[in-house]
């Protein structure tokens, strides 16, 4: 018999997510100080102070031509950022209508959905982005817009099997028996039971396009030199290692944490959402 | 260690005070008292969230780690409560052993299964072939037929066996049954249960058995433990429980089992408790005005096959099946697992294409008047919506005009009370509600399609005996209201108070048909005779005697 006990994955320490939960209330502060300015100078350039290691006045130091490490940093956060939200939010305004499509038919759209997206998923991403800008002379944008259909296929294979599972329980025939159409099945009683799905595919899509596209900047074929962008300050930066290591550690540090706090939030989303179904 | 009660070494386990706490501090098992001597068969009975399997698992020291166990749980002189793992897991295999419920988890899929015996076997090479051979054969199957297979070739029952083949394997003294037999085929059922019996008595073996089924308590155990909400109702000799137990909870406990032959006149447990509801009516009472004779729905040699997967043959779940539905009637479809039952069922909704064979309706019946409800409550309810919003789209489809809020609210209000809820809930949602409760909202979602025919699929098989026969009158209301019904089930007495006609289904094909009173009262098949045979008695004799198949059927389940 059952005992009505379920035993529940083993919950995230929650204070790790309380500080996913700042850093990321802290990038979004960051983000919104960058649009209003609050006089930020990220680009002016002082070459006599150059090069200097961290003082009263600028607190993470200056970089090879002088500009305030901090205020290129703060100024970074939307620069960084926004690229791969949008990014993540095409990815699953793709993924998702498609897997319920393929989840539903079955057969040959199925067949023909899986496979394309199987054969984007063996690309690597990072190749076909430099080989396209190599094509059509690059820019942050196109890469994003490559990316984004790169990044569908993990989500969709996901939502699909989410899908998939859901179609055959009895409230769905249920519905079919009532009359509802093949349309409200799918979005109205299918969709929001992908939703802690679909949360955790959005942040899981965002680390992975933060993550491309600030190796592209870092590479240079992403956002333009002298961009504050994460990955390009990095790059910028690593020559001055010795004298400040603070101009290329600050950037990298803000990487990592954006991304370690996205998977986190992510996972606790999910979580939480599942766990409020029966 | 103190061991107040003067006789040391008398009990084999004496379980006192037990306490099984959940994180949050709440009492999930209270108080539980009792004690098995060698050799003794004592039942725990109760509903499900009495407690049985929690007081089991503190037993076996299995239990989840969010739980905690206090009082005292003695193992002749070894106190387990408390104990660390190195001192269970002497007990466990040569002192006790554990037969657990679902047999389709039981076994590792990865593992054949005579590598499952000899993890528990001692000995080498042949000696150690010799020994599992012996073991299977023990358990009623032929060593050849499963030693080189894996779990998932064999059917439900053997899985069982070999289960319990793997529990026995080291004489323990005490055998704890966690519904051992619960997820089995009736006809399996009394095979495995006449099996456990008679192993029992040949290792002189105690055993507590877990069940939810008086009359399976009544006819193995020697006393009686019947538990409800996590404490002891009342604990005693297996006489004083079959003359219908001290405590109120018992009596209706008792109250709530269908009889198979007779149909009740009111099937809710206040009103069999009353007397009034326990007398028996004529079997053919369902059916307002306008039951006739007037076929509704015509079933002609219908068949099905499933094709295989990957290599090996397809399955005819259906051959070449007939049916007629008379208007306002109720039509039982009896069958164990793998009969064909729920693909006639599905069939007949349209929701799934016969390979040949016809379903008609009437003229003028449109596919939708005829809905379902299904199996599992759980699953028949969208966790996304609010129960308002399930039986709204059910209004709103029916309508097809658009209705104002309040008459879809009106329309809603009316049918949940014909379904015995409050209009409340149609505010909550589906995982705050009852197996019971569901299962009425889904019944009312179908009524509010107004539907000419009703097909049930096992409606109630899933929920706790007292539940069921509030459901099963729900159901009756809606037959006496004039409904045709088709009723699936694998309980006979469920269909005794359900139907007025019987088709009883034996691996795709009809073997027996006529009034339900007839067949169930004087069977022609020796199939349904068998069917009769596993519905429990309640008495020693059921369990006693010979096994009634050597082995499981390969292919059921």
């Amino acid at each position: 018999m059952s005992t009505g006990l379920q035993t529940r994955p083993a919950r995230q320490s929650s204070a790790l997510v309380v500080l996913a939960l700042a850093f990321a209330c802290l990038v979004a502060g960051l983000c919104v100080v960058s649009f209003v300015g609050l006089g930020l100078d990220p680009q002016t350039q002082r070459l006599l102070e150059a090069r200097q290691p961290p003082t009263p006045g600028h607190w993470l130091g200056t970089d090879l031509v002088g500009r305030d490490v901090l205020a290129r940093v703060v100024h970074g956060a939307s620069v960084t950022v926004i690229g791969p939200a949008a990014v993540a939010l095409g990815a699953v305004a793709i993924a998702v209508p498609l897997a319920l499509v393929a989840a539903e038919r079955g057969g040959v759209v199925d067949a023909v959905v899986m496979r394309t997206s199987d054969t984007l998923l063996a690309l690597p991403s990072i190749l076909v982005i430099i080989v396209i800008a190599g094509l059509f002379g690059g820019g942050y944008w196109l890469a994003a817009a490559v990316l984004v259909f790169l990044i569908v296929p993990s989500g969709l294979r996901i939502a699909r099997s989410v899908a998939l599972g859901q179609k055959n329980l009895p409230y769905q025939e249920a519905a079919r028996l009532i009359g509802a159409s093949t349309p409200r099945r799918m979005f109205v009683h299918t969709l929001p039971n992908l939703l802690p799905t679909i949360v955790a595919t959005l942040l899981l899509d965002f680390v992975a396009a933060l993550v491309a596209l600030s190796s592209l900047s870092f590479l240079g074929l992403g956002a333009p030199p002298g961009s504050t962008d994460w990955g390009t300050m990095l790059a910028e930066n690593l020559r001055l290692i010795e004298q400040n290591p603070w101009a290329c550690l600050a950037p990298a540090v803000m990487l990592v944490l954006t991304a370690y706090s996205a998977t986190t939030i992510g996972d606790w989303l999910h979580l939480r959402l599942e766990g409020r179904r029966g | 260690m103190a061991s107040g009660n003067g006789r040391p070494g008398a009990d084999l386990l004496s379980v006192e005070g037990l306490r099984v706490t959940g994180h949050d501090g709440a009492a999930l098992v209270d108080d539980v008292t009792f004690s098995i001597r060698p050799g003794e068969t004592v039942a725990l009975v109760g509903e499900s969230g009495s407690g049985k399997s929690l007081t089991a698992k503190a037993i076996a020291g299995l239990l989840p780690r969010n739980l905690t166990a206090s009082g005292s749980i003695r193992w002749r002189e070894t106190e387990v409560v408390g104990a660390r793992e190195r001192v269970l897991r002497t007990l466990r295999g040569p002192q006790v052993s554990m037969l657990l419920q679902d047999p389709f988890t039981l076994l590792n899929p990865l593992t054949p299964v005579w590598r499952t015996l000899a993890e528990t076997l001692p000995g080498r090479g042949a000696e150690l072939r010799l020994l599992i051979s012996e073991r299977i054969s023990d358990v009623g199957i032929e060593p050849a037929r499963a030693r080189d297979r894996y779990p998932w070739e064999l059917s439900g029952g053997m899985r069982q066996r070999i289960g319990l083949a793997a529990a026995l394997s080291q004489s323990p003294a005490l055998l704890l049954a966690d519904e051992p037999t619960t997820a089995l085929d009736a006809t399996t059922q009394r095979d495995v249960l006449r099996l456990i019996h008679r192993l029992q008595r040949g290792h002189g073996m105690a055993m507590l058995l877990i069940t939810h089924d008086l009359r399976i308590a009544t006819s193995m155990s020697d006393r009686v433990v019947v538990m409800a909400k996590g404490g002891i109702v009342e604990s005693g000799d297996v006489d004083d429980l079959r003359s219908g137990g001290r405590q109120e909870y018992t009596r209706r406990l008792w109250a709530a089992q269908l009889p198979v032959d007779r149909r009740l006149a009111d099937l809710r447990v206040e009103a069999r408790l009353d007397g009034a509801g326990a007398a028996p009516v004529p079997d053919a009472a369902t059916g307002g005005a306008g039951a006739g004779t007037t076929p509704i729905l015509v079933v002609r040699e219908l068949s099905k096959s499933f094709a295989a997967r990957g290599h090996g043959e397809g399955v005819q779940a259906l051959d070449r099946v007939g049916l007629e539905l008379a208007r306002g009637r109720s039509l039982g479809v009896i069958g164990e697992s793998g009969s064909g039952k729920t693909t006639l069922a599905r069939c007949i909704l349209g929701l799934e294409q016969p390979t040949s064979g016809t379903v008609e309706l009437t003229p003028g019946i449109a596919r939708r008047q005829v809905q379902c409800v299904f199996q599992d409550p759980y699953s028949s309810l969208n966790p996304s919506h609010s129960i308002g919003f399930a039986l709204a789209e059910a209004v709103r489809h029916r309508a097809g005009a658009p209705l104002s809020r309040r008459e879809v609210a009106a329309e809603i209000a009316a049918t949940l009370h014909s379904v015995g809820l409050d209009a409340s809930f149609a505010r909550r949602r589906p995982e705050t509600l009852s197996g019971g409760q569901r299962q009425r909202v889904a019944i009312a979602r179908a009524l509010l399609l107004r539907p000419e025919i009703l097909v049930c699929d096992e409606p109630v098989a899933a929920l706790d005996l007292t539940v069921q026969s509030q459901v099963l009158q729900v159901l009756r209301d809606a037959q006496a209201g004039g409904l045709s019904m088709v009723f699936i089930t694998h309980d006979m007495s469920v269909a005794r108070q359900l139907t007025d006609e019987v088709i009883v289904l034996h691996k795709g094909r009809i073997v027996e048909t006529g009034p339900t009173a007839s067949v169930l009262d004087d069977p022609q098949h020796e199939y349904t005779a068998r069917l009769l045979a596993s519905v429990p008695s309640g008495d020693r004799e059921w369990i006693a005697g010979p096994p009634l198949q050597r082995t499981g059927a390969m292919t059921d389940g």
